[in-house]
């Protein structure tokens, strides 16, 4: 039968608790590591010659899906109650809300150093030492809100506006791609500065620390921030029934996007599935 | 101008490109860049060609300085004019145009170097080689022709110089970058595809 993921809002003590538990627990066995390098590793950018399976591409949403139900599946190994929760960050918008609980996130990094100091993840516990990241730094790290330049959290109107996309996705498939409801809410936006990092982009901004770069997965609030992204993609097959997965085939002989992006049958690295079989989750999952 | 590497339209700049030689330049060092062998050039900005060269440069992709040892060997495999140990000068403060070499400078407090090295082979023109006090800081290429750091990963800067800065302004007081590696497979999976599976990948 499928199981649920809640709103991290309405989760028991005892969810959190065991939630929480079971993260600390794959991090010990060394699971939760391979996480942070698969994400590092699979991150090619779209002016590389490369297969780009999990960013500025059609396929960042079904690599995510996949990438979190990996993760939810080691959790559920420890705990088999344990589902990921998600931050619907249109709702929980400060950097004292919800997920930033003592009992869940802990809160947000401090002044000098950025280093997070409260909560299960918090350095000083000794249960979440990070081992793969871009630094050398061990201690986990946050900027919410961006205290250097303040930016706010997406709105329920700028996700709106990509859910209203009726097209999944559109030539180039890439950061560049104008129209389309995956490149609206992976959100590479055009311009400089604030007004280009769009929904999702946006929010690993406005956590800052570790979530910036390609060891984002080393704060846990990834899978919650990426549950809810993975809620959108359902969110908005809902709307537009009948939309499907694109491209539907590989570009053609000549695209310059030949062998760069994964079509709706193709395999997606480094997994043994496709974007077709992504595409409904019902069986397994599903969002409260 | 727009050049098309591997399909990709990039815009290139228009600036002057500066040499990379001893006038005008503060201290100037040499500098082994990278451990394999192969035939040693200087490359030196301006001159015949330079133009080629600075779109080349600018259309050009980033990989990290410390590629992986399997893929430098791969590379070295894979190509009879292995190309990579390029003494290299490097210049003290030099703006970082499209089509520079080299560009140097501290940037609060740490040490931004970047060179561009010319590749013969293969589908790319050259990479830049960027480090941050001595680390090399992962540059990717975005389509639009501006630049991502592995350390800032959901914005990106018009040159590899600002991506540098944009990273430095991301590390901790005493945070080091690391070096990844095995660093993005990217390439490797497009390889993989383009050499004949259909679309059967495995990492
Ligand atoms: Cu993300």
């Amino acid at each position: 039968m499928a199981y649920t993921r809640k709103d991290v809002g309405n989760l028991t003590r005892e969810e959190r608790r065991r939630f929480v538990d079971a993260l600390l627990t794959i991090k010990r066995r060394g699971e939760y590591d391979d996480f942070v390098r698969t994400h590092i590793r699979y991150f090619t950018a779209d002016g590389e010659n490369g297969l780009r399976p999990a960013h500025m591409a059609p396929s960042f949403l079904p690599w995510h899906r996949k990438f979190l139900l990996e993760l939810e599946r080691a959790l559920r190994r420890v705990d088999s109650s344990v589902t990921v929760p998600y931050w619907d960050w249109t709702r929980h918008r400060t950097t004292t809300s919800v997920p930033w609980r003592e009992d869940l996130m802990g809160g947000n990094g401090r002044r000098s150093d950025q280093q997070v100091t409260t909560g299960p993840f918090a350095y000083a516990h000794g249960n979440w030492t990070l081992r793969e990241g871009v630094t050398d730094g061990e201690f986990l790290t946050r900027d919410l809100g961006r205290a250097r330049a303040p930016i706010q959290l997406p709105t329920k109107s700028e996700l709106e506006w990509a859910l209203k996309d009726p097209v999944y996705d559109v030539a180039p498939w890439d950061s560049t791609a104008r129209k389309g409801f995956r490149n609206k809410l992976e959100g590479w936006g055009t311009g400089r500065g604030s007004a280009s990092w769009l929904n999702h982009n946006r929010v690993h901004r406005w956590v800052g620390g570790v979530m910036l770069g390609g060891a984002s997965v080393n704060d846990p609030i990834f899978w919650l921030h990426h549950a809810f992204i993975d809620l959108q993609w359902t969110r908005w097959q809902r709307r537009h029934r009948g939309a499907r997965y694109l491209p539907a085939t590989p570009p053609g002989r000549g695209d310059a996007q030949r062998g760069r992006i994964v079509a709706r049958h193709q395999k997606l690295p480094p997994w043994d599935v496709t974007p077709d079989e992504l595409e409904d989750m019902g069986q397994i999952y599903r969002y409260a | 101008m727009v050049v098309g590497i591997g399909g990709v339209p990039v815009e290139t700049g228009t600036g002057t490109s500066t040499t990379s030689t001893a006038s005008g330049v503060g201290t100037v060092s040499t500098r082994r860049t990278c451990g394999t062998v192969g035939a040693a050039t200087v490359r030196t900005g301006v001159g015949p060609g330079a133009a080629a060269t600075a779109a080349a440069a600018a259309a050009g992709t980033s990989r990290p300085a410390g590629s992986t040892r399997r893929e430098a060997t791969r590379r070295l495999l894979a190509s009879a004019v292995a190309a990579a140990m390029a003494p290299v000068v490097v210049g003290a403060s030099r703006p970082a145009r499209p089509g520079d070499t080299t560009f140097e400078e501290t940037y609060r407090g740490r040490r931004i170097r970047g060179v561009w090295r010319h590749r013969s082979s293969g589908v790319k023109a050259g990479e830049w080689h960027v480090t941050v006090d001595g680390r090399p800081l992962h540059l990717m290429r975005r389509a639009d022709g501006t630049w991502l750091s592995l350390v800032d990963h959901y914005q990106s800067y018009r040159t590899p110089l600002e991506a540098a800065r944009g990273a430095v302004d991301e590390l901790g007081p005493g945070q080091r970058l690391r070096d990844l590696a095995p660093g993005p497979v990217g390439e490797e999976l497009h390889r993989l595809l383009m050499g004949g599976a259909h679309g059967g990948v495995h990492a």
